[in-house]
C-alpha cells in the first residue's frame, strides 16, 4: 500500500476518535471552569474555612498526577456510583483542571481594582451581586490568556483517559500501531492531529480574547 | 459672587429635621484614631463642603455615612432612620446615597451607558428599555449623551467623572457624597465637573462634598465644615468662614488654600 493511502486510512481511523477527544476536552474544561471560578471566589471572598477548603483542593489536586485522579474516579468512585469510563475520565480531568483554573481565576480576581467593589457596593449592590455583575465579568476577561493555555493543556491531557480504555485518538493510534507495526505512521498522524487541534483552539481563543479585551 | 446667582435657587430646608444627622461618630483603623467624635447635620437641599488638611478624616466620614466603613461608635440617621442601628439592611441604605469617588471607579468592562443602567436593572429591578432611557437622560444631564457607547478607557478624566456622577444620579439618591471629585483631574478638566456639580446644587440636590476647590465652596456651598485631627473645628456660612473665621486654625488653613488656589489659577 502506498504511503499516502496508508496515511489516509490511518487519519480516517483516528478521526473516529476525534469526537471522543473533543467531548472529553469540552466536558473537562466546562467542569473545570465551574469548579475553578467557584473555588477562586471562595478563596478571595469566602469566609476563612471556605477559603481554606478551596486552597486545600487546589494544593492536593495539583500534587496528584492526573492519571491517578482518573484511576481513583474510575476504579474507586465508579464502583459505588455507576460511571462509564468516558464519564469517569472526563470528570476526573475536569476535577484536575478545576484546580489549575482556580489558580488562574484567583490571580484574575485579585487583579481587579479594589475600587470596582467599592463602587458596586456604593450603588447598593450586595457583595454577591457585586461579585457576579462587576468583579467576575472583569476577572474572566483578565483570565482569558492564561485560560487559553490551560485549554490546550487539557486537550492534550485528554489522551490520559486512554488509561481506562476510552477510545479517543491516542487509543486508536495504538490499535493502528499494533496492527500495522508502523508506530511512526500511527503516532505521527496522532501528533499531527493534536497539533492541528491545538492550533485551532489557540486561534479561536485569541479571537475571543481580542473581542472581550478590557480596555485600560 | 453668590449675589449674581438666579433668585430661585432652592434654599436648604432648615425647618424640617435634618436629612443626615451624625452624632458622636468615631472610627479607627488599627491603632489610628481617625474620627474622634463627629457631630454634623445636613438638611434637605443643603450643599455642605468639608474642608481641612489631608488625613483629617473627611473621606472616612463620607465612607461612614454610606456605611462603606461603618463607624465604630456613634450614630447616623438618614431621613430619621438610624442607619447605624443593628439589623439595618445596609445595601438598601446605600441605594439612597449616591457616591462619587476621587478616582472615578467606573466599571471598566461596561460602556458609559451600561455603567449607569447596571444599578437600575440589577439593584432597583427596572426593566432594561426603561433603564436605558433613564440612563440616556442622566448622561444628557452631565452633557455626555454622545459618549454613551464609549468605554471608560476611551473617555477623558473629566468625562469619566461626569459618567460617575450620572451613575450615582441614576439611582435617584436622596443625598450625594462627593469624595474629592476633582483631585485626580488636570486643572483644565476640573471646570466641567464642578459645573455639573453646581447644576445639581441649583436643582436642589442635597450634597456633601469633600473638596479643596475653594472657589466652588464659596460660590455653591450653603455651609462649610472645617475638619482637623478627627474633629469638626468650625462650621458656618461660606462668606463668614472665609472672611471672618472664629478660630485661628480655620483662618490659617483657608488663607493658605486660597493663596494656593490663586497661584495655581494664574499659571
Amino acid at each position: 500500500m502506498p504511503f499516502l493511502e496508508k496515511f489516509y486510512t490511518t487519519i480516517l481511523f483516528l478521526l473516529e476518535g476525534l469526537g471522543v477527544t473533543v467531548s472529553v476536552t469540552v466536558i473537562a474544561l466546562a467542569v473545570g471552569f465551574v469548579l475553578g471560578v467557584l473555588m477562586a471566589v471562595l478563596r478571595v471572598y469566602g469566609s476563612r474555612p471556605l477559603a481554606a477548603l478551596a486552597a486545600a483542593y487546589s494544593v492536593i489536586v495539583r500534587a496528584v498526577p492526573v492519571v491517578v485522579t482518573i484511576f481513583i474516579l474510575y476504579f474507586v468512585i465508579a464502583s459505588i456510583i455507576n460511571l462509564t469510563p468516558f464519564l469517569a475520565g472526563a470528570l476526573a480531568l475536569g476535577f484536575a483542571s478545576g484546580a489549575y483554573q482556580s489558580e488562574i481565576f484567583r490571580g484574575a480576581l485579585q487583579s481587579v481594582a479594589p475600587g470596582q467593589m467599592t463602587a458596586a457596593r456604593a450603588i447598593g449592590m450586595s457583595r454577591v451581586q457585586a461579585i457576579r455583575h462587576i468583579i467576575l465579568p472583569q476577572a474572566v476577561r483578565l483570565a482569558l490568556p492564561g485560560w487559553g493555555n490551560e485549554a490546550t493543556l487539557v486537550l492534550k491531557d485528554s489522551t490520559l483517559v486512554f488509561a481506562v480504555g476510552v477510545p479517543e485518538m491516542l487509543r486508536r493510534a495504538q490499535y493502528v500501531s499494533s496492527r500495522t507495526l508502523e508506530p511512526f505512521l500511527a503516532f505521527g498522524t496522532a501528533a499531527l492531529l493534536y497539533l492541528v487541534l491545538t492550533m485551532l483552539t489557540t486561534f479561536v481563543l485569541s479571537r475571543v480574547e481580542q473581542r472581550y479585551r478590557l480596555l485600560t | 459672587m453668590a449675589e449674581a446667582l438666579p433668585a430661585d435657587i432652592p434654599l436648604p430646608d432648615l425647618s424640617a429635621p435634618p436629612l443626615v444627622r451624625i452624632e458622636g461618630v468615631q472610627k479607627s483603623f488599627g491603632a489610628t484614631h481617625v474620627l474622634k467624635g463627629i457631630n454634623l447635620s445636613v438638611y434637605r437641599r443643603q450643599v455642605v463642603v468639608l474642608v481641612g488638611p489631608s488625613g483629617t478624616g473627611k473621606s472616612t466620614l463620607l465612607r461612614c455615612i454610606n456605611l462603606l466603613s461603618p463607624p465604630d461608635s456613634g450614630c447616623i440617621w438618614l431621613e430619621e432612620q438610624e442607619i447605624t442601628a443593628p439589623g439595618v439592611n445596609q445595601d438598601k441604605v446605600r441605594q439612597r446615597i449616591g457616591m462619587v469617588f476621587q478616582d472615578f471607579n467606573l466599571f471598566t468592562h461596561l460602556t458609559a451607558l451600561e455603567n449607569v443602567t447596571i444599578g437600575m436593572t440589577k439593584v432597583l429591578g427596572i426593566k432594561k428599555p426603561e433603564a436605558r432611557e433613564k440612563s440616556m437622560w442622566e448622561l444628557e444631564r452631565v452633557g455626555l449623551a454622545d459618549r454613551a457607547s464609549h468605554y471608560p478607557a476611551q473617555l477623558s478624566g473629566g468625562q469619566k467623572q461626569r459618567v460617575a456622577i450620572a451613575r450615582a444620579l441614576g439611582m435617584d439618591p436622596h443625598v450625594m457624597l462627593f469624595d474629592e471629585p476633582t483631585s485626580a483631574l488636570d486643572p483644565e478638566l476640573t471646570g466641567e465637573v464642578l459645573e455639573v456639580m453646581q447644576n445639581l446644587a441649583f436643582e436642589g440636590d442635597t450634597m456633601i462634598v469633600v473638596s479643596h476647590e475653594m472657589q466652588f465652596a464659596r460660590e455653591v456651598a450653603d455651609k462649610i465644615v472645617f475638619m482637623e485631627g478627627g474633629y469638626v473645628v468650625e462650621e458656618g456660612d461660606p462668606d463668614e468662614m472665609f472672611t471672618n473665621a472664629r478660630t485661628d486654625r480655620t483662618r490659617e488653613f483657608l488663607n493658605k488654600i486660597a493663596d494656593f488656589g490663586e497661584t495655581k489659577n494664574k499659571k
